[in-house]
């Protein structure tokens, strides 16, 4: 996965994640399906025009989305799985219905649909960043003043 | 939840999870079947009771096991084992006999099994089997030296005086099967498809065993 080193208390301009991509393009999930960023080459071009799912992260309201459809999904398969086997006195049916649930949801839960990127993340603008410098780490100074001592 | 196999393992941990809890449940739900099975045992003919070469009595019987176990059957049933016993008791107290030392006198109850089988569906719950006993009906002979309060009934002590010391020699030898009494026993294992193995009995009294060796 491209490690998108964010730092919780300020969010990274849209150029700093593009880089990132750029830079890991291997350890993108399914490294066929890339996205180009220069769409020159033809075999790419079958999946510029569909993009099915977003080969990026989801955003924040997104995840959370697909966290409670999991779990209500898979516990209503569950319960309904279970009736149904009751009633049925049927062990086996009970089953089928559970594993058939347990495809659908992770089917439906696991890949990036859009509809789980529709609240994207504001992202700083990049001139905005610029005017934010990232802090820079004080080099000690008294470590030269001491070596210059010893050589006197 | 931020990459596919995060998610992906979510999906699958909890998945297990409720499946560990579904399993759970369908097992509780066994307990609200109440059986009624029934059962009947006929001893048809004793071909023949013989004392073996080593000691043991054995015995040679015709059954006819006659059951409905059907009620035992839930969905979540995978099969029923179910064996035949006899079961007789075998008194420990010979040591009253020889010696003015009171000792502990224990009642063991042998249970050897005739007849067994594995009903595997409800339709064949229902079976009535006409056979000769499948295992071998025999009383074991005791070998090897016992503690004293383990002795059996018919055993022989050879007592030897010695100059300096007494030696206790015993010979074990297997229960007298003539003339005893026993039940039949038919016990059934509900194995489940999950969860828990219920076990139970039906007991059958009033068999004999003739006084005489045929």
């Amino acid at each position: 996965m491209p490690t998108n080193d964010f730092n919780l208390f300020s969010t990274p301009s849209k150029r700093h994640l593009g880089d990132t991509f750029l830079r890991y393009p291997r350890s993108a999930p399914a490294a066929a399906l890339r996205f180009p960023i220069s769409s020159s080459s033809s075999s790419s071009r079958l999946f510029v025009y569909a993009p099915i799912c977003n080969l990026r992260l989801m955003d924040w309201q997104g995840q959370k989305r697909a966290e409670t459809l999991m779990q209500i999904l898979l516990v209503v398969f569950a319960v309904a799985a279970l009736g149904i086997g009751y009633t049925l006195a049927s062990f086996q049916t009970m089953m089928l219905i559970y594993a058939g649930g347990v495809v659908l949801t992770a089917l439906i839960t696991v890949p990036n649909w859009p509809f789980f990127n529709r609240h994207h993340l504001k992202w700083l603008d990049p001139s905005e960043a610029e005017k934010h410098p990232k802090p820079q780490v004080n080099v000690p100074t008294t470590t030269k003043k001491k070596s210059s001592k010893n050589k006197q | 939840m931020h990459s596919f196999g995060y998610r992906a393992n979510a999906v699958v941990t909890f998945a297990v999870t409720i499946l560990a809890v579904t399993c759970a449940m369908v097992s509780l739900s066994d307990n609200f079947n109440s059986p009624s099975p029934t059962a009947d045992v006929k001893v048809l003919n004793i071909n023949w009771f013989q004392k073996q070469p080593n000691g043991n009595d054995e015995v040679s019987l015709t059954l006819n096991i006659s059951a409905d176990l059907s009620s035992l059957f839930t969905w979540n049933t995978k099969q029923v084992f179910v064996f035949v016993a006899a079961e007789y008791e075998t008194p420990q107290n010979a040591l009253n006999q020889f010696t003015s030392v009171t000792a502990c006198s224990f009642v063991f109850v042998a249970q050897v099994s005739l007849w067994d089988g594995i009903i595997q569906s409800k339709e064949h719950a229902k079976f009535w089997i006409h056979t000769t006993n499948k295992y071998r009906f025999t009383d074991q002979a005791r070998d090897g030296p016992f503690p004293l309060y383990l002795y059996d009934t018919s055993l022989l002590m050879y007592i030897t005086i010695t100059s300096s010391s007494i030696f206790l020699l015993v010979l074990a030898i297997g229960n007298n099967l003539r003339g005893k009494d026993y039940n039949m026993t038919l016990h059934w294992h509900i194995m489940p498809k999950t969860g828990k193995m219920f076990a139970d009995k039906i007991v059958m009294t009033g068999y004999y065993l003739p006084q005489d060796y045929k």
